[in-house]
């Protein structure tokens, strides 16, 4: 009996570059490898961001020397102002956002019967993701600016005598662009979450005499919220840090933390491109938090591959 | 129960069936929600639209789209500065996608294969919750500052690959997670060596996961900005270009106009009918 497995697994003479192959295959060592490197790429610098904003630079080398010059510096120099500003637009961005997303994706999951049309609507909001964001975003320019398509429509029309000024390089025309950037985040993970419950629940919900809000309030919102924190959380991160958008559109009225890093980092200002760094990866930190805590008790990852595979 | 509550119930058990009040079908709300989403998505694509329309125009930033002229396309293939961004940006990508193939189909497999793969996929994930400019800075003050390392090629890989990876493998593993490992204990009785194993019996399920993570890692590398833009040393990408055109308010963007309606006529039609095949494959099984 030794002798035929011994047999079976030495295999009868099969070729040397086959062997090698075949000690390749599935090796315990791989996922923590792999994660190792990925750290080095992904927490590493993150956490040297955090820990460089204690730091200063002098005459191009940094200096190991902890500080606080830099917090400092960037409460007295009013950058603060770019951190209050950026996260009432992200929260204002998020929220409408989650106004839009939530009934179209209630509407999708439950609502919609044909199956084309909704592959056709995923195909829709799937594509942004792969699109180069300076062009498409400077494009509102001719669309917003004083002699763009609105105001020469409304000037053409008679609706106003002067073309009206705040369309563009204003805090409305960094809202106006970024809302169509952001709102296939948030639906995605709506959607999900919504898709996998089971009608059989709104079905009971409805069959005791629960009204439809009674039935959205109970049912759906609490068994979608893993999808809605993880949609706030996915739209959330990247308003937090935009600087496409405010620079091409806000006409350098809009200065968010996104362009501070930017300005910052090419004004060699390393140090206070951190300490901004940091306060976004600080709110970054709050949100993922949250998620998780929310997360745990409703739901676990293995779920999120069952709704993918619906 | 409350005998309120009891009555309500029987007045409504006793009531004659009516039409079923379902959520996502009651008239107003449906009106409400499909506006919504159509109102967002006309605010994704309009500007694409647009952008095609005002590339055939004289002036793209004026608002009106008269006199039609081809002057961009002409003025586009004249210039040659261009060129050389958008061929980083091929090979570029064409590399990210190949890495992004082979990590994700050893990653992914490896991943279903855990007994308790949470906390390493949130690691996985991790790029998937940091803001792009965030990591982008991240990179540069560690590689650069830190390190003191020359930026150039190999520091834009490797952003982008933090980038497109992890979407890359929730595409396997949406695939992997569906492959029953008892296949390859059968196969292993059979006498299959390991090889064999994986190339005859798990590659043909796990295909369109891997075609799928090069086709994402391509997509997304080729439009990858903010975290190119802080590592790339002297290194310029297409996206890296364009955004340096229009930030700059040059006379270059005319010619962004027309390079990216260019782009978009070929990149359109190839996702769509990717994704279609996607999700109307995925929506079968």
């Amino acid at each position: 009996m030794a002798a035929i497995l011994d047999h079976q697994e030495v295999g009868p003479r099969r070729p040397f570059l086959q062997r090698a192959l075949d000690r390749l295959a599935p090796s315990k060592l791989m996922v923590p490898g792999f994660l190792l490197a990925w750290s080095l790429l992904v927490i590493v610098p993150l956490v040297v961001i955090v820990l460089f904003s204690f730091l200063q630079v002098r005459q191009f080398r940094v200096v190991y020397e902890p500080t606080l010059a830099t917090w400092l510096s960037l409460i007295d120099s009013g950058r603060w102002m770019a951190v209050v500003r950026t996260l009432r637009i992200a929260i204002t961005l998020t929220i409408l956002e989650f106004l839009l997303a939530f009934p179209f994706a209630l509407w999708l999951a439950k609502g919609c019967r044909s199956k084309t049309f909704k592959a056709a609507v995923i195909t829709l909001l799937t594509i942004p993701f792969f699109l180069d964001a300076a062009s498409r975003i400077i494009v509102w320019r001719s669309i917003l600016g004083t002699n763009g398509a609105i105001n020469t429509a409304l000037v053409w029309l008679g609706v106003v005598d002067q073309p009206v000024e705040w369309l563009l390089y204003s805090e409305f025309a960094v809202h106006f662009g970024l809302l169509g950037t952001h709102f296939p985040t948030m639906v995605f993970p709506i959607f999900m979450s919504i898709a996998l419950i089971d009608d059989d629940f709104i079905q009971a919900s409805s069959d005791l005499g629960g009204s439809p809000a009674q039935t959205l309030f109970n049912v759906i919102v609490p068994l979608a919220l893993p999808g809605i924190v993880a949609g706030v959380v996915f739209t959330l991160v990247p308003l937090m840090a935009a600087f496409v958008e405010p620079q091409l559109l806000g006409g350098g009225f809009v200065d968010l933390l996104g362009n501070s890093v930017n300005s910052a980092l090419q004004q060699l200002k390393y140090p206070t491109a951190a300490a901004l760094s940091t306060l976004v990866i600080l709110l970054l930190g709050i949100c993922l938090a949250a998620l998780i805590l929310v997360a745990r008790r409703r739901t676990d990852i293995a779920a999120m591959f069952v709704a993918m595979r619906r | 129960m409350s005998t309120a509550a009891m009555e309500t119930y029987s007045e409504r058990t006793a009531a004659p069936p009516r039409a079923r009040r379902r959520l996502g079908t009651s008239r107003h709300w449906t009106t409400l929600a499909k506006f919504a989403g159509g109102f967002a998505i006309v605010m994704i694509y309009i500007p694409l639209v647009w952008l095609a329309v005002m590339s055939f125009t004289a002036n793209p930033l004026s608002g009106v789209p008269y006199p039609l002229t081809l002057q961009n396309y002409a003025t586009l293939f004249a210039d040659t500065r261009w060129r050389p961004p958008l061929n980083t940006s091929l090979l570029m990508s064409a590399g990210v996608a190949l890495v992004c193939m082979v990590l994700s189909t050893l990653v992914g497999r490896a991943l279903t294969r855990m007994p308790r793969p949470g906390a390493s996929l949130l690691l996985v994930l991790m790029p998937l919750f940091v803001p792009g400019l965030t990591m982008g800075a991240a990179l540069f003050i560690f590689l650069r500052t830190m390190l003191n390392l020359t930026l150039g090629l190999w520091s834009i890989f490797l952003a982008q690959l933090v980038w497109a990876l992890p979407f890359c493998i929730l595409l396997v593993l949406v695939v992997a997670s569906r492959f029953d490992l008892r296949l390859l204990d059968a196969a292993e009785d059979l006498g299959a060596s390991p090889w064999r194993r994986f190339w005859d019996i798990e590659m043909p399920i796990l295909r369109p996961g891997i075609l799928g993570s090069g086709i994402f890692g391509f997509l997304l590398s080729f439009n990858e900005l903010p975290r190119s833009l802080f590592v790339r040393g002297i290194e310029t990408t297409m996206p890296i270009y364009n955004w340096a055109m229009a930030a700059s308010q040059q006379s270059q963007v005319p010619i962004i106009f027309s390079l990216t309606t260019i782009l978009l006529a070929v990149t359109l039609p190839v996702m769509g009918a990717f994704f279609w095949v996607l999700f109307v494959k995925l929506d079968k099984n």
